[in-house]
């Protein structure tokens, strides 16, 4: 399931899909910010078509919390 | 979704892009009450891939007031060319939003009318001091009313009311004052066309105020694209289109007349209605013109004949049908009619006729067209590129002057002789001093005008409006028809009075259509003359090259003018010849 999440979050951030990991936080990487997190999560839901919870969404701190809530919805690892 | 349409692609090229030296340059400024990240990345870049270098001013969130309101905010101090203000219904209504149902209807009407002054003050004062145009939107009419099921029986709902104070801001800035500078944006219209649900993302808006949804804002800036391509006259004029599988479904040459797609089956209507918006857009003042690998007899039996053909061989100011090369004849088709290859659209089915043209004539819009005939009506929509601030009568008339032209040229090559034919044409231009009825075509030709034009100086509306009643200025146009029709405005010239003795040609243009048929001479004798008048000893003008005014390089030389440094200088002693196969009628 990593590897199509690191994809997206690559794209949305513009960064090398190698220096994403699971314990990459805004704090770490400098192209996360407050906006563009919003257009990840519309895009993660689109791509895996769900609808993360308002409060999962202020939830997540780094990009393994993303992973947490796919398990969550059920999202398969591909 | 194409990753090209992507706010995350907006943003990343956002930052890359620097502004190069293009030529247009762009100055814009945004303004809302709610969060706009996103909006003047996407402006940018979108703004970027036309050649034109944009610079961006985003006020302070939720500042538009103060911006507005005080004179010597950073808002005038940006001087923008195109400012933008965002309202929003919620913004507006406040809590009422949720609550218009307490409102007792006695006092609805004192509400409506303060929100609507509201708005109008910030208008009239951002008019007073900037020279900007404002885009203002309208407000969204909610799918939400505290009202509920009753909404349509109260005297004015939620609904209704928004709908009130829409109509009252179109109504001010548009039909009645007819503003130049001030437009009202239909918001509603564009949250109709993608629905509320999708446009208003709840989780977006609690958390970040985010009113405009981040999938749908590459959207919005596509529609308030419109105002920069009208603004900066980047707008096409002329849409070229292949036949087969564009224009109707099929081969002509293989299927033939009676099984061609066109008209009464699920394929044919998607063609139909394309050629419907077409011939709107023709009707709105843009030429349409036919390019296509075709025998000419048969594909002329479809435009002539075929019953549900909407588009007839009249509505084409230039056909081209033979086995030539697209790239050839889209070539030909520029300069018969004379404009730009820039100013071109190229409607073309084949994904490797749309190559070609791309890579050979990159001036030229290929239209990215799918294979699928149902989504071309929805491309042509989608497309900003025709839209101009306001529409003029020479833009209504503007598929009839082609006409004209057509039959123009057709006694050209049947007079043989050019002068001979000049005098069978009974020509007639009238010169007009620049008048509130003029003004709107004047400036139209001031910002589109590339060939015949001197100086290229760009002036918007408002500017020419001012030269107008200014004592240091002469603005006037030519209105120009012959046997085959009214060319309506087609000229026009701004002459600063420098002096007592000298005058000086701020601008000089002739539309392309009726370029070398005596018309600059006339409208150069009548600058003299008015000289002699008023007893000024020189007129003064400047050629400024831009790489397309190539047709009106030699023009001063040919009239007599004196080269004096980077001036050509004309004595008025002299005087220049006047073509005597044009009737001039002096309008005072």
């Amino acid at each position: 399931m990593s590897e199509k999440l690191y994809q997206i979050i690559s794209r949305v951030f513009n960064v090398d899909k190698s220096i994403i990991n699971d314990e990459t936080t805004s704090e770490n990487l400098e192209e996360w910010d407050s906006f563009n997190f919003y257009v990840l999560l519309d895009e993660i839901e689109n791509e895996y078509d769900i609808k993360f919870d308002l409060d999962e969404t202020l939830d997540i701190k780094k990009i393994g919390d993303i992973k947490k809530i796919f398990v969550k919805h059920g999202v398969k690892a591909e | 979704m194409k990753n090209e349409e992507n706010l995350a692609y907006f943003l990343n090229e956002a930052k890359t892009i620097k502004p190069r030296e293009l030529g247009k340059k762009l100055r814009v400024a945004f303004l809302a009450s709610s969060t706009i990240n996103g909006f003047e990345e996407t402006m940018r870049v979108k703004c970027f891939q036309k050649g034109i270098d944009c610079i961006t001013y985003v006020a302070d969130y939720n500042q538009y007031n103060q911006e507005i309101l005080n004179e010597d905010s950073e808002l005038y101090k940006f001087k923008p060319d195109i400012t933008f203000l965002i309202l929003d219904v919620r913004h507006i209504l406040g809590d009422l939003f949720f609550s218009w149902h307490t409102v007792p209807h006695d006092e609805k009407p004192k509400f409506i009318e303060t929100k609507i002054s509201e708005i109008k003050k910030l208008c009239d004062t951002f008019e007073k001091n900037s020279n900007s145009k404002l885009i203002v939107t309208s407000l969204e009419i909610p799918s939400y009313s505290s009202y509920g099921i009753n909404e349509p029986r109260e005297i004015r709902g939620i609904k209704e009311i928004v709908h009130e104070i829409n109509n009252e801001l179109f109504m001010t800035f548009g039909k009645v004052y007819s503003s130049p500078k001030i437009f009202i944006y239909d918001f509603n219209g564009f949250v109709m066309k993608f629905g509320e649900k999708n446009i208003f993302n709840y989780k977006q808006f609690f958390s970040g105020d985010i009113k405009i949804s981040t999938e749908y804002i590459p959207k919005f800036i596509n529609e308030l694209m419109g105002y920069v391509y009208a603004i900066t006259g980047t707008i096409k004029k002329c849409i070229v289109l292949d036949l087969d599988n564009t224009l109707w479904g099929g081969v002509i040459g293989e299927d033939g007349f009676d099984n061609i797609k066109l008209g009464d089956n699920p394929i044919g209507r998607s063609f139909v209605e394309f050629q419907k918006r077409l011939l709107a857009l023709n009707q709105r003042g843009i030429i349409l013109a036919v390019n296509s690998k075709n025998n000419l007899d048969d594909a002329m039996e479809v435009i002539q004949k075929h019953p549900n053909m909407i588009l007839r061989e009249d509505d084409f100011a230039c056909v081209k049908i033979n086995w030539d090369d697209k790239v050839t004849n889209l070539q030909k088709i520029a300069e018969e009619l004379n404009i730009g290859l820039d100013s071109m659209v190229f409607f073309d089915d084949d994904p490797i006729n749309q190559e070609y043209v791309r890579e050979s004539l990159p001036e030229v819009l290929v239209v990215d067209l799918p294979k699928d005939s149902s989504q071309y009506s929805q491309i042509i929509t989608e497309m900003k590129e025709f839209d101009v601030l306001g529409i003029t009568e020479e833009d209504t008339k503007r598929s009839d002057m082609y006409l004209g032209q057509k039959k123009r040229k057709e006694l050209e090559n049947k007079v043989g002789d050019f002068n001979e034919f000049l005098k069978q044409m009974n020509i007639e231009v009238s010169v007009q001093k620049a008048d509130s009825f003029s003004i709107p075509r004047i400036s139209q030709l001031i910002l589109k005008t590339n060939q015949f034009n001197l100086t290229t100086k760009r002036y918007q509306h408002e500017e020419v409006s001012k030269f107008s009643s200014s004592d240091e200025k002469i603005v006037e146009c030519v209105k120009v028809n012959d046997k085959f029709g009214d060319s309506g405005i087609a000229g026009t010239y701004i002459i600063e009075k420098k002096n007592n003795e000298e005058w000086i040609i701020d601008t000089f243009l002739l539309s392309c259509r009726i370029i070398g048929r005596g018309i600059e001479e006339i409208m150069m004798n009548g600058i003299v003359e008015e000289a002699k008048l008023s007893g000024i000893k020189r007129i003064k003008g400047e050629f400024i090259p831009t790489g397309k005014n190539k047709p009106a390089e030699n023009f001063y030389e040919k009239l007599g003018f004196k080269k004096e440094n980077e001036f050509w200088v004309f004595n008025t002693d002299d005087t220049i010849k006047k073509p005597e196969h044009i009737k001039v009628i002096k309008n005072e």
